[in-house]
C-alpha cells in the first residue's frame, strides 16, 4: 500500500467510502435516513426522503458504474491484445473500428442501444437483460474503444523494451509474452483505466436516464432527477437536486483522483 | 497535404458506416403489432417503419434520404419530420453550439491562466477539484438550476442559457489541456532566453509561449465539438429548445426509427464537418503541421 500514492489513497477512499455510505444509507438502513434527512420530502414522491432517493440512486449509478467501467475496460484489453497479438492490417483495421466508435458521442450511441434493446426484450428477444444488464451492455459497447486504443498505445511501448526485446530474443511466443511479462507492467495501468472509465459510465447513464429512456428500477441519480425534472423547474427544484449532484461531484473526484495517480505513478523495480 | 487527405479521408467513410449500421440495426427490430403480447407500438408507428425504411426492398436502406429529398414527412403524421424542419432545427443546435464554443474557449484560457497560478500556491488543490468538479456535472444539472428562471422568458435567453451550461465541461477540459501545455512551454529555455533579453512577459507569452500552445489546443478542439453538440442534447430539453437534441430524444422515445437513423447519420457528417474544419485550421495555423504533410 505504501507503493500506492497518495492522491490516489484519496481516490480510492472516496470511492470506497461512497460506496459504503450508498449500500448503508441507501440499502441496508434506509429508515435511519428517512428520520434525519434534513432536506425533507421529495416533492414529486411524498412517501420518500430526498436523502433516501439519492443515496439509492447512489448505490444504482455506482453498480451500474463499476459493472459498465470493468466490462468496457476488459473488452478493451482483449482487442487491444487482439491487435497487438495479429499486427498488419488486423490492427490497422481495429484502431480504424475503434476511432469510428470514439469519435461519436457515447449518450447518443446509448440511446439508439437502449431503444434496440428495450424493443427486443418487449418482442421478447431479449436474451434475459433486465434494463440494469441493458443498460451495462450499451455502456460497455460504446466505452470499449477509449480503453482499447490506450491499451494498444501502452503495450506498443512496453513491447520497445530491452526485457520484452531479449524474451523475444530467446524464443518467446506473443502469448507467452503477454502473459508474464506485459500484463505484470500493464495491471496498474489497467485499473486506472477502468477508474477512469467508471465516471464516464456513470454520468452517461445519468443523462440517458434522465431522458427517461432507460428503464432503471430502483432509480438511479440520473433518473431520480429525469423523473423529477418537471417539478423541479417550477417550484425551485435546488433542494433535490443539490444532494444528487454533491454525490456525482465526489464520486467523479475520487474516481479521476485514483485513475490519475495510478497513470502518472513510476513503477519500481521488485 | 497526403497525410491530411488520408485523416480526413478515415472521417469520411464514418459517415457511410453511421448511416447503414443504424439503418440495420433499426430495420431489424422486432416492431410489430401483430398480436396483443407482441404488441409495441401502435398501428400508425408500425406502418411508417415498414413504409419509411423501405423494409425487404432492395436499397432499402436509400429509402429515408429519398422520401426527405422529395420533401415526404419520415415517421408517423404528429411526430415526424421533412427534410426542412430537420435543417430547421439542426441550424437550432449548431446555433446554440456556436455561442457555446467561444465561451468553452474563454473557460479554457482563463482556467489555463489560473491553474499555472495555482500551481505554485496554497490553491493547488483547486486545479484537481474544478476539473472534478466540472466533469461530475451532467449538463442537465445546472440547466435544471436555470431553468425556472429563463424558460418562459424568450428573447435567445434559454439558447444563452444552453450554450453555457453545455460550455462549462468541455471548456474546464481544454483549460486542463492547455495549462498543461502551458506549463511545459514556460519551463523551456527560450523562454528564459526571451525574458532574459528583456521582453515583457506578455510579450513573451503572446509573441513566442501562445504559438506553440495553439496546436495542443486545436487537438483537444475536435472531441469539445462533440462534447458541446452532445451535451446541447440535454440543455435543449430541459430549456424548451426545439431543436436538434429534443428531436432526437422525442424520436427515440417515441420509436421513430427512420427518425432516428436520419438523425444519428446527420450528427455524424456533422461531426466529420467540425473535424475537416480543424483539420484545415490546423493546417493554416501550425508550421509544423505544414511540414509534416508537405
Amino acid at each position: 500500500m505504501s507503493r500506492v500514492p497518495l492522491r490516489a489513497r484519496v481516490g480510492l477512499a472516496l470511492l470506497v467510502g461512497l460506496g459504503l455510505l450508498s449500500l448503508v444509507a441507501g440499502r441496508l438502513f434506509p429508515e435511519a435516513l428517512a428520520s434525519t434527512c434534513p432536506l425533507g420530502m421529495d416533492p414529486t414522491r411524498p412517501d420518500r426522503t430526498v436523502c433516501e432517493l439519492a443515496f439509492g440512486g447512489l448505490w444504482v449509478s455506482l453498480a451500474v458504474g463499476l459493472a459498465a467501467g470493468a466490462l468496457s475496460t476488459f473488452l478493451g484489453l482483449a482487442v487491444a491484445a487482439v491487435a497487438r497479438l495479429s499486427g498488419g492490417a488486423v490492427e490497422q483495421t481495429l484502431l480504424r473500428a475503434v476511432d469510428a466508435v470514439f469519435a461519436l458521442p457515447d449518450v447518443l450511441v446509448v440511446m439508439v442501444l437502449q431503444l434496440a434493446g428495450q424493443s427486443l426484450s418487449d418482442a421478447g428477444a431479449g436474451g434475459g437483460l433486465g434494463p440494469f444488464g441493458l443498460m451495462v451492455a450499451s455502456l460497455a459497447l460504446v466505452g470499449w474503444a477509449g480503453p482499447a486504443r490506450m491499451f494498444r498505445n501502452r503495450l506498443a511501448t512496453l513491447e520497445s523494451q530491452e526485457y520484452v526485446a531479449a524474451s523475444r530474443a530467446l524464443g518467446g511466443g506473443g502469448l507467452h509474452l503477454l502473459r508474464v511479462h506485459l500484463w505484470p507492467a500493464l495491471r496498474p495501468f489497467a485499473l486506472a483505466v477502468f477508474l477512469s472509465r467508471l465516471p464516464a459510465a456513470i454520468l452517461t447513464e445519468s443523462t440517458v436516464s434522465f431522458f427517461g429512456i432507460a428503464r432503471m428500477e430502483p432509480m438511479s441519480l440520473g433518473r431520480y432527477l429525469g423523473t423529477s425534472y418537471a417539478a423541479l423547474i417550477y417550484e425551485g427544484g435546488g433542494r433535490v437536486v443539490l444532494p444528487a449532484w454533491a454525490l456525482l461531484v465526489l464520486l467523479v473526484l475520487g474516481a479521476s483522483l485514483a485513475s490519475q495517480a495510478l497513470s502518472g505513478a513510476p513503477r519500481r523495480a521488485s | 497535404m497526403r497525410a491530411i487527405a488520408r485523416r480526413l479521408v478515415r472521417q469520411v467513410v464514418l459517415v457511410p458506416v453511421v448511416a447503414v449500421a443504424s439503418y440495420f440495426l433499426m430495420a431489424s427490430l422486432p416492431l410489430t403489432t401483430e398480436t396483443d403480447a407482441k404488441r409495441q407500438v401502435s398501428r400508425e408507428l408500425a406502418a411508417s417503419y415498414q413504409r419509411d425504411l423501405g423494409i425487404g426492398e432492395p436499397l432499402g436502406f436509400l429509402r429515408p434520404w429519398e422520401k426527405l429529398l422529395r420533401g415526404e414527412r419520415l415517421g408517423t403524421s404528429a411526430q415526424g419530420i421533412t427534410g426542412d424542419e430537420l435543417l430547421t432545427k439542426l441550424s437550432g443546435s449548431v446555433g446554440v453550439g456556436l455561442m457555446a464554443l467561444p465561451l468553452a474557449l474563454t473557460w479554457a484560457l482563463g482556467f489555463a491562466l489560473l491553474r499555472t497560478g495555482w500551481r505554485k500556491g496554497r490553491w493547488a488543490a483547486l486545479g484537481d477539484v474544478v476539473p472534478a468538479v466540472a466533469f461530475g456535472t451532467p449538463v442537465f444539472i445546472p440547466a435544471l438550476l436555470l431553468a425556472p428562471g429563463v424558460v418562459e422568458r424568450g428573447h435567445l435567453l434559454p439558447e444563452l442559457c444552453a450554450a453555457l451550461v453545455t460550455s462549462l465541461w468541455p471548456g474546464i477540459f481544454l483549460g486542463t489541456l492547455v495549462g498543461d501545455a502551458l506549463e511545459t512551454e514556460l519551463s523551456r529555455d527560450y523562454v528564459r532566453t526571451a525574458l532574459g533579453k528583456g521582453l515583457s512577459r506578455a510579450a513573451v507569452l503572446r509573441r513566442h509561449v501562445l504559438p506553440n500552445v495553439w496546436p495542443a489546443m486545436l487537438d483537444a478542439v475536435g472531441p469539445v465539438a462533440t462534447s458541446l453538440l452532445a451535451g446541447s442534447f440535454a440543455a435543449e430539453r430541459v430549456l424548451g429548445l426545439p431543436y436538434f437534441g429534443q428531436l432526437y430524444v422525442l424520436a427515440v422515445l417515441n420509436k421513430q426509427v427512420a427518425v432516428v437513423v436520419v438523425a444519428t447519420t446527420t450528427f455524424a457528417t456533422l461531426l466529420v464537418v467540425v473535424s475537416l474544419a480543424v483539420e484545415v485550421l490546423r493546417y493554416a495555423v501550425d508550421p509544423r503541421s505544414r511540414e509534416a504533410s508537405a
